[in-house]
């Protein structure tokens, strides 16, 4: 047959100016022109780095508003309030992170490529953490591979296992000496190829997952311990991304504020805590997150109200985040985890371990450290290091105060809700949202419309004061 | 098929003349057709009541003797309506004749330009002739079919100059939306690309053209609209959606014709929403000129007390926003031949400036279609289209937005400050936006095709056409930077300013071989077999260059841009098809054909991309064979079963990496393709089944023509959207089936035809129904458009088996449900009191439940045409009517949000709501529909429309049906005798009125708008659409 078409086209095209070397060729048009079918593995891992920085944002660009760093400038905001919210656009971004991640994973066994083996199972615990900390039971063990347009939810246990066995193996590529491929130092977006800086990450990650049990009997402070002495050793070791097509995306929210697209307005709870109203210190690290009101005061919004002036809400008579920051610049990296915050983990960890001592040396430092990232001038710094009701001394040291500096350091980083489930919101002056939509503190989101009606598999959700396993 | 006709008459006539006895009396004239002004040979012309006849020579004059000054001259010719002519005192009488559209008799172009009489079609086929297009001057070829077509949803999506119509025949039949559900375009034999393409930043929302409006209107000599699978089957699976066969004019032989048509009109909006024009600027009653809010404030007199420079009355800031717009089109046309070749050229200009300031469209054409005789055997010709079209198009949705946050405390026309920078007291102005944030778009495009005819022996006829469409879409975007003056308020959208360069090139090489070869056996039969091949193959290239943050601020250069991102987009497509038909008649009332087509196509895998698929027709003219009564003319039924296979969408089989662009420049990343596809997907089927009946009566005067369809598609072939834990965004599958039923009823009329006047009526009439039958397993529903309401009365568009496309879900009012009694999850019963919280207020059901609010879709659409023609003098009416479909007025959102509507004005009144409570008593309390604290001490907050009435979509989601006076024109054609001694041939002015009157009950602008670009099949939405115009248009012909 096609041997006839074959004659006859060519026979009645004579005249036609059309290249028709064989007709089978001729409609083999498969290969997507649009598409290429194996990109290097460099320029996978340049865009898994970036959705990698980019997703810690977007996570926390939600549970800002539950630990009460942000509040919506509008009353009875969903997010703000506890409402049944569709998170659908962040967990698509994680997915779709994932399946990068995924296919870096894949090319890079077959590639014999340790390193980005090693890197992508990092980012992957990271990722399988940011959505079971939201979400509770989610798809894994079938997603991305092509395998089932439905995958089926994997428990949440399971998942922490999981995402601690992933940076166990990610640490073992990272050790190997073979890898076939070596870091694009270009593409890294996060760590820029440093190998050893990746496997401190992985510590990090690692301390944060066995720290993030403390509520269970298996808590074991010296493995956190050992794992927060194996991450970073300074800030120069901070996991951070900061390439954006046009600007760090909390300062896109602060120039949208500006646009008078309203949004990322400071939550009168964190601002309570900085300008001295609930402490009695003023914290100096205030003026290097926000800028003060029109009358020269930092003004916080509470959450669930909106705007309560006295102007409307379109003069500036409250504090937003700011692109003076060096946290929500332009330019301003995302901090997925730092130094800083791994001295609060250390604190924590010895701590509940009993060393005091070393508790509230890792509690200074932590301190410290998050201000020399602020840029803090040292004499303020020392100043507030040597308020009273700062340096308490070893013996005074208490959680409540572990947790209160370290919700500064973790400022608009989702590690700081995970904290505050941990320490069940008992941070001084922390209240319901006004309007709040359920009773008590909110502990986890719904399942996202866009996953639940395209795969039948996803669980009901439950009320959203139901805490995840690690929180009970 | 006319030229020997013709010869036949005149053979017939001259017999017939000469046996005739001597006559008394000579009279001499000459016959012209009404349209291009030629001699018409072969014309009958015969004396009434006698067998007196004579036939027209080839420059159309004729001489014929009379009995008497009584007699009464008949003139006659197939496809014109019949003149008769009282001879009078008159020695010379020349004669005009206008082509008859509904001549039964007449011949209709069908599929892969094979003509054939229409009584031999077996299947629903609608002409719409040169006339009838021009008649109302539209500068889009679809929108003068409008009203016209039974089966045709034809829309404009706005009234900006250039912007897209969209054409629907007989339904949605794809459950992928995205899929376009346009009928195939042909242009001379040639496919034509009719695409919009949104390819641009912002583009979806600035009206771009559908490509038909590259065309001119003059050039048209006759569209046929191909609607069911029978009657597209040779086309194959690119006409699943129907085919509008375009034929344009040509030139005629003998004398040299020239033409010109020259049209100069003004136009307004034609609607505008209702305002409220008491409460000024401010928030919670509180006055400040400088507030965001723009209505928010206390009443006008109130104001003015607190700020004597407030004016005394509100500015209708929608009104005072849009100005007059103005058209002109020049057309100039010369044709003519001799016995060798005949050729048409034509010249056409259009310049149309819209009523949204800073909108324009320009359009440029050139034709030429020559045709060449080389010999009995052997003829060819070529015709080559070239046009130029763009213009500046702004985004309609941000202007009425920014408009709705406009307070029209404010002139809103007072734009722009003598620095050049925008004029505000705080918001954006949109005319500021309008003259800076600009898109301009510059299409340069080639249509062209020679053709070659051969026949060899008397019953064989070879025909090869090869056609090229190729365009390239040039658009850029542009806006200024800040200039960094003093006390410079920057509009929004112009950021730190930009320039954006995006060029389109699209190919499409088109070669089509017919051979046709006659046979009659028996002495009954007579049988046409037609083989043919065609192939389709299209080149679409995109790239486009985005460079932010200007330098130098109004320098639109992308060396000027600090940051550039890359656009790049390219699609291939190969088509191919074998087709044959047979037809076979049985003493010329009975019609058989059959066709079947193989297809081979690109975007399926090897092992499943050729498939074949068949159709079946039969036409019997019963009126021909059974003894019928005298009043009954030509009659037929129809019956026709079709098949149509359909592939897949472009690369639905292929999957790989994309370039990731979320990066800066400097940056490069790939990652997962968006879509998985399915290297077994195989090609999708739609069968399709009508029945038609046709009757004419009473000397042709009355008649109908009467359709029902069927069509059933299987097996689709969809990018459904998947979970995203499945690492995609969509996966293509073969799933789920869509049906489609409805009728067509065509009635014409002449209720009034005598010397002078005559008065000819046409109603259409059709009606479809839609219902998804079943989608993927497994799978509920499938969304697949939404647009935001305010706090969660953001509509969605969805299929859910069972129901018909075109649903529009969202948030509605709780309705009371007794104790036992099931509410149904999604129709809304608004029979059922609404329940009234404690509050007193009406209480929104939760938002997890989202009901039917309505659908897009008509019930039915109906045009009802009436001609009036006394003498020299016409009056044309066209009134059309789509009943029974809802949009959301996302407008009328903003409205309630914002305070503008007119209904607001009620905000300082006490109501109490009517419903019950939660316990099922009536509701009794009385509350404040204001905001703040309220007159009974109670604090309302940010008050009941901001509260509550915005928040729940049942408000927004309108009835959009519409009746409208689409046309009336009024035209004279100026007495010949007036042209006598100079070179004038014929001349005719006309006035025409577009849009001149609309009932709707649709509270925003004109509901035929649409918020999605021509194409969509997404048409649920018209809020902040481009307002329709109402035109005045004066259009004067003039023949040499």
């Amino acid at each position: 047959m096609r041997k006839i078409y074959r004659y006859a086209m060519a026979f009645m095209l004579m005249g036609a100016s059309l290249c028709l070397q064989s007709c089978e060729d001729y409609f083999d048009l498969n290969e997507n022109p649009n598409l290429v079918s194996s990109p290097p593995l460099r320029a996978m891992l340049s865009t898994a780095t970036h959705k990698t920085g980019l997703n810690s944002q977007r996570v926390a660009a939600t549970t800002s508003f539950f630990v009460q760093y942000v509040a919506s400038p509008v009353a009875g905001n969903g997010t703000d309030t506890y409402q049944v919210t569709d998170y659908t656009s962040t967990w698509d971004a994680l997915y779709l992170a994932m399946a990068d991640i995924y296919d870096m994973k894949q090319k890079g066994i077959e590639e014999g490529a340790s390193d980005y083996v090693g890197v992508a199972n990092i980012m992957m615990s990271y990722h399988l953490s940011l959505v079971s900390d939201l979400w509770g039971d989610a798809p894994y063990s079938q997603a991305f591979d092509n395998s089932t347009l439905t995958p089926a939810f994997d428990s949440q246990q399971d998942l922490y296992a999981e995402s601690l066995r992933l940076l166990d193996q990610g640490i073992a590529e990272l050790n190997k000496t073979d890898s076939k491929v070596a870091l694009s130092a270009d593409n890294d977006l996060i760590h820029g190829g440093d190998k050893s800086k990746w496997i401190k990450t992985a510590n990090a990650f690692k301390a944060r997952l066995l720290n993030k049990i403390s509520k269970q009997s298996s808590y074991n402070p010296a493995a956190v311990l050992t794992a927060v002495e194996n991450s970073y050793q300074s800030n120069a070791d901070d996991a951070e991304m900061k390439v954006f097509a046009n600007r760090n995306p909390w300062a896109q929210i602060a120039l949208n504020n500006q646009n008078l697209v309203l949004g990322g307005w400071l939550s009168r709870q964190l601002v309570n805590q900085l300008n001295g109203t609930t402490y009695g210190v003023v914290d100096p690290r205030l003026t290097r997150i926000t800028d003060p009101t029109v009358t020269g005061t930092f003004v916080g919004t509470p959450n669930g109200t909106g705007n309560v002036g006295p102007a409307n809400n379109t003069v500036r008579d409250e504090v937003y985040i700011s692109r003076n920051s060096p946290l929500t610049g332009d330019l301003s990296p995302i901090i997925i985890a730092s130094y800083a915050e791994m001295k609060f983990i250390e604190a924590e960890a010895a701590f509940r371990a009993g060393n005091r001592d070393r508790a509230y040396t890792a509690y200074l430092t932590g301190i410290r450290a998050h201000m020399d990232k602020l840029g803090v001038p040292p004499n303020e710094r020392d100043a507030y290091l040597n308020n009273p009701a700062v340096a308490v001394g070893a013996a005074n040291l208490t959680l409540a105060l572990i947790f209160k500096e370290k919700y500064v350091v973790t400022y608009l980083n989702p590690e700081a809700w995970n904290d505050a489930r941990r320490f069940d919101y008992q941070y001084a002056g922390f209240t319901l949202p006004v309007g709040a939509d359920l009773p008590t503190f909110i502990r986890r989101v719904a399942y996202p419309q866009g996953e639940s009606s395209k795969n039948p598999n996803t669980p009901n959700s439950p009320v959203l004061s139901d805490k995840l396993w690690w929180d009970r | 098929m006319k030229n020997t006709f013709t010869l036949i008459m005149l053979f017939l006539l001259t017999c017939w003349s000469t046996s005739v006895a001597a006559q008394q009396r000579e009279v001499s004239g000459r016959v012209t057709a009404a349209d291009t002004g030629t001699g018409m040979p072969g014309v009958s012309v015969a004396v009434k009541g006698t067998t007196t006849g004579v036939a027209t020579d080839t420059d159309g004059n004729y001489q014929i003797r009379v009995p008497d000054n009584n007699a009464i001259l008949v003139f006659r010719f197939l496809g014109y309506q019949t003149r008769e002519v009282p001879v009078g005192g008159q020695s010379t009488i020349n004669v005009s004749l206008a082509t008859d559209a509904k001549q039964l008799g007449e011949v209709m172009v069908t599929a892969m330009g094979i003509t054939r009489e229409k009584k031999a079609l077996g299947y629903a086929a609608q002409g719409v002739e040169s006339q009838e297009l021009v008649q109302h001057r539209q500068p889009n070829v679809l929108n003068a079919m409008q009203g016209k077509v039974a089966g045709a949803v034809i829309s404009s999506t706005g009234g900006a100059p250039g912007q897209g119509t969209s054409i629907q025949i007989r339904g949605i039949n794809s459950i992928d939306p995205t899929r376009p559900s346009q009928p195939l375009f042909v242009i001379d034999g040639v496919l034509m690309d009719n695409s919009t393409s949104t390819f641009g930043q912002s583009a979806e929302l600035r009206g771009m053209s559908n490509r038909l409006a590259d065309i001119n209107p003059d050039d048209i000599e006759s569209i046929n609209v191909l609607k069911g699978g029978a009657a597209t089957a040779l086309y194959g699976l690119r006409g699943a959606n129907g085919v509008v066969v375009i034929t344009t004019k040509r030139g005629q032989q003998g004398a040299l014709s020239v033409n010109f048509t020259s049209t100069a009109g003004i136009e307004e909006v034609n609607k505008f929403p209702d305002v409220q024009d008491k409460y000024t600027q401010g928030y919670r009653g509180v006055y400040d000129p400088a507030s965001f809010w723009p209505s928010w404030g206390p009443t006008v007199e109130a104001a003015r007390q607190i700020d004597p420079t407030h004016p005394a009355e509100l500015y209708n800031h929608f009104r005072d926003a849009y100005e007059t717009g103005n058209q002109f089109r020049n057309s100039l046309s010369v044709s003519g031949g001799n016995e060798t070749i005949t050729f048409l050229s034509s010249l056409s200009h259009l310049k149309h400036e819209g009523v949204l300031p800073f909108t324009d469209f320009e359009n440029f054409s050139a034709r030429l279609n020559t045709d060449v005789k080389l010999s009995e055997k052997f003829k060819t010709g070529a015709n080559f289209n070239y046009s130029k079209s763009g213009g500046k198009r702004y985004n309609a949705d941000r202007f009425n937005e920014s408009l709705s946050y406009w307070s029209p405390r404010w002139d809103v026309r007072d734009f722009r400050k003598p620095d050049g920078t925008m004029q505000t007291y705080r918001n954006n102005n949109p005319i500021y936006g309008a003259a800076t944030n600009q898109m301009e778009d510059d299409v340069n495009r080639f249509i062209g095709s020679v053709h070659f005819g051969y026949a060899p022996l008397k019953w064989l006829d070879l025909n090869y056409r090869v056609g090229v469409d190729s365009y390239t879409d040039d658009r850029t975007r542009t806006a200024p930077g800040p200039r960094g003056l003093a006390g410079e308020q920057v509009y929004e959208d112009n950021g730190q300013g930009f320039v954006y360069e995006y060029t389109t090139k699209f190919r499409s090489v088109n070669s089509t071989f017919v051979a046709t070869a006659n046979s009659s056996f028996g002495e009954n039969f007579n049988a046409t077999f037609r083989l043919g091949h065609e192939l389709y193959d299209e080149n679409i290239n995109s790239f486009g260059v985005e460079g932010n943050e200007l330098t130098v601020f109004d320098y639109f250069d992308l060396r000027n841009a600090k940051q550039l991102n890359a656009r790049d987009d390219q699609s291939k497509y190969r088509l191919m098809g074998f087709f044959g038909e047979a037809s076979v008649d049985y003493r010329n009332f009975l019609f058989l054909t059959l066709t079947g087509r193989n297809d081979i196509t690109s975007t399926l895998r090897e092992d499943n991309n050729s498939f074949f698929y068949p159709s079946a027709s039969l036409s019997y003219v019963f009126s021909e064979h059974l003894d019928l009564p005298s009043f009954i003319n030509q009659s037929k039924l129809r019956l026709s079963y079709a098949q149509i296979g359909k592939d897949a969408p472009r690369y639905s089989t292929s999957f790989g990496f994309s370039p990731y662009s979320g990066f800066p420049t400097g940056f490069t990343g790939f990652t997962r393709s968006a879509l998985l596809g399915d290297v077994n997907l195989r090609p999708e089927f739609t069968d399709t089944y009508e029945a038609g009946l046709e009757m004419s009566f009473l000397d042709d005067r009355l008649g109908f023509d009467f359709t029902y369809y069927y069509s059933l598609s299987k097996d689709q072939i969809i990018p459904i959207d998947v979970a995203a834990s499945t690492g995609y965004v969509r996966a293509a599958v073969n799933s789920g089936s869509m049906r489609n039923r409805g009728v067509e009823i065509i009635l014409n009329a002449t209720p009034v035809r005598s010397q002078d006047f005559s008065w000819d009526s046409k109603i259409i009439f059709s009606a479809n129904r839609n219902k998804i039958v079943s989608i993927r397993e497994g799978l509920e529903e499938i969304p697949y458009a939404a647009q935001f309401g305010y706090v969660g009365s953001t509509v969605t568009m969805k299929l859910i088996p069972g129901q018909p496309y075109g649903n529009i879900y969202g948030s509605h009012w709780q309705r009371y449900y007794g104790p036992g009694e099931e509410e149904d999850p999604l129709f809304l019963d608004k029979d059922r009191p609404i329940v009234i919280g404690a509050n007193g207020f009406p209480v929104r059901a939760p938002l997890s439940s989202q009901k039917i609010l309505g659908n897009s879709q008509p019930d039915w659409i109906g045009g009802f045409t009436n001609t009036f023609t006394y003498k020299n003098l016409s009056l044309t009416s066209l009134l059309d009517a789509r009943v029974g479909h809802e949009k959301y007025n996302q407008m009328g959102n903003f409205f309630a949000a914002f305070g503008i509507a007119e209904y607001t004005e009620d905000r300082e009144d006490f109501r109490v709501f009517e419903g019950v409570l939660a316990d099922g008593t009536p509701n009794t309390k009385q509350v404040w529909l204001g905001q703040g604290m309220g007159p009974d001490g109670v604090d309302y907050g940010d008050g009941y429309y901001r509260r509550f009435f915005r928040g729940v979509s049942e408000n927004f989601v309108e009835d959009a049906s519409w009746v409208r006076l689409r046309s009336l024109t009024l035209s004279y054609n100026l007495p010949s005798r007036w042209f006598e001694n100079n070179f004038i041939r014929s001349s005719s002015v006309s006035l025409t009125g577009n849009n001149l009157w609309l009932s709707t009950d649709f509270s925003g602008y004109d509901p035929e708008n649409s918020s999605t670009p021509s194409g969509s099949n997404v048409d649920g939405f018209a809020g902040f659409t481009y307002p329709a115009v109402r035109s005045y248009l004066f259009t004067l012909n003039v023949g040499f």
